[in-house]
Parts: C-alpha cells; structure tokens; sequence
C-alpha cells in the first residue's frame, strides 16, 4: 500500500472513533483482496435474509457486487481507486473515474468531473435490522466521498461530482452529501443520476473550513 | 498523487492555439488537458481493441458515423 494517510471512522457499538488508513492507490490487486475479505460476508448475510424470508427488496442492493471483476477497470490512467483499511480489514472502498464523464447541471454543464463509478462499505459495515446485524463500523462512506471531492478539486473540476445511486442510497446522496438529483437514466439501469456543482462544492469545502 | 515526470512538448502554433481555447473553455490548465486527452485515447483504444465501436451521432439529422481511432 501506499499514498495512506490516517483517517478516522466509528465504531458503531459504542460511537467511539477508531483510527484508519485511507489508501489512495489502490491497486487492482488490492481489490482481489477486497473481495476475498468480503463475499464470506456476502454469502452469510444472503444465507441469513433467504433463512429469514426477508423480501428481496429489503436486501442491501450491492450484495451481488464483485470487486475482483473491477480490478482490471484500474489499470486504466482514467481511473482511481480509493479504500479504507482498519483493523487489517478493508472497510470500504470507491473506484472514480476522471474521464469521459461531464457536467450535465446548471453553469457547470460540459465541464469536467469525477464520477464515482462504484462505491460500497464492507459488508460487514452493513446495518441489516431484518436480520439483527448492526454492522461494526460507520462514516466510510462519506468519508470516501469526501475524497472524491478532493480528487476533483487536485485534477482541476474543482469539486464536481457526479454518480448515478443505488435506490437505497438516493437519501444519503441528498441529503448528507447535498447533491442534486438530475433524474433516472434509462442508459445506467434507472438509477437516479446525482451531481454536485462546483458551487455546492464550494460550499461544502467552507463548511468544512477547506478553502 | 501520483510521482510526476516532466517532459518538453512541441507544438505548433495551430495546435497551441486548440490547446489554449479548450484550457479556457474547460476551465483547466494546458496540463490538466493533455492529461484528459491522454486518459479519454486510452479508454477508446483499450475499449476499441475489445472489439467495440464508438459512434457519433446527430439525432437531428438521423445521421450516425462510427468514429475511428489511430
């Protein structure tokens, strides 16, 4: 690993804030390590939903994702892989793309962006109630987010974001992360299509006392 | 960041010209261009020697044209 700095994320049981590497290298053999970590996870949980009935729209919509199929997407210059490391685990990870993806909102239009291609916390970050998992730790997420804001900002798109959200993450995209929603793609599955302008960058970026 | 390399570019005036605008245009600098550039030649070729096609399109005209890359 390289390029690390030390972040912080908590741990879920008693709110207490644990010490983490962020990894802003990541390497496509790191995400074969990344998945090997997780689908044991993957395969307990999806036992446990089908053992308990709990409808299929209930289930958390990245449990069929597979990282390792990702890896080669980072031999591309295009692309940047980002994780969090704690407790020798992998507790997420993000993989952006600075090309061809642009602006589509407001003044902002045409220009170029970061999209975040995939995102997702461990899952054994995952808070599951219809099954009574807690999940270990949270804020990786936003955290990962907030380093794509960052990469934006170092490649010169000063802080646009854009990405298209799995239905169960739209609230987290709006609400905690301010961005706007420019409606469902019928070329990217429907999903709801999100941006985050350079202004609201901006904001964000001041609020966090980043200027 | 990645370990940066410098290097000396030639241009002609044509081409430094393009350079400039698209800079201005697009809010970047020359070097956050060329390095877009570079990205978006890589993303077609990998993508292309897979064996797909890349079109333009003109819906208003109806008129479709497939794209060649060197």
């Amino acid at each position: 690993m390289s390029n690390d700095s030390i972040v912080q994320i908590i741990r879920r049981s008693d709110g207490s804030f644990v010490d983490a590497n962020l990894v802003r290298g990541v390497k496509p053999q790191d995400l074969l390590i990344v998945e090997r970590e997780w689908i044991a996870d993957r395969t307990d949980i999806l036992h446990e939903l089908l053992d308990k009935g709990v409808a299929r729209e209930n289930w958390p919509q990245s449990l069929h994702w597979n990282w390792q199929r990702k890896a080669p997407e980072l031999t591309l210059l295009a692309a940047c892989g980002l994780g969090v490391v704690c407790e020798r685990q992998w507790q997420g990870v993000m993989m952006t793309k600075s090309a061809p993806y642009v602006a589509r909102l407001g003044a902002d239009r045409g220009q170029p962006l970061i999209y975040i291609d995939y995102i997702e916390t461990a899952p054994r970050n995952w808070p599951i109630p219809e099954i009574g998992c807690k999940g270990v730790f949270r804020g990786i997420g936003s955290l990962l987010f907030w380093e794509a804001v960052r990469q934006s900002r170092e490649e010169g798109f000063h802080g646009r974001i854009g990405l298209h959200a799995l239905p169960q993450a739209e609230v987290f995209y709006q609400q905690a992360c301010q961005m706007t929603p420019l409606g469902h793609d019928a070329a990217k599955q429907n999903l709801l299509y999100f941006e985050l302008s350079r202004q609201q960058a901006e904001r964000l970026f001041q609020a966090r006392g980043e200027q | 960041m990645a370990t940066k390399r410098t290097m000396t570019l030639n241009l002609t005036d044509a081409e430094m010209q393009v350079l400039e605008e698209l800079s201005r245009k697009k809010d970047l600098t020359k070097t956050a261009i060329l390095r877009q550039a570079l990205r978006l030649y890589q993303l077609l070729d990998v993508r292309m020697e897979r064996g797909e096609k890349m079109y333009l399109e003109d819906e208003s005209k109806g008129e479709k044209s497939e794209v060649m890359v060197l």
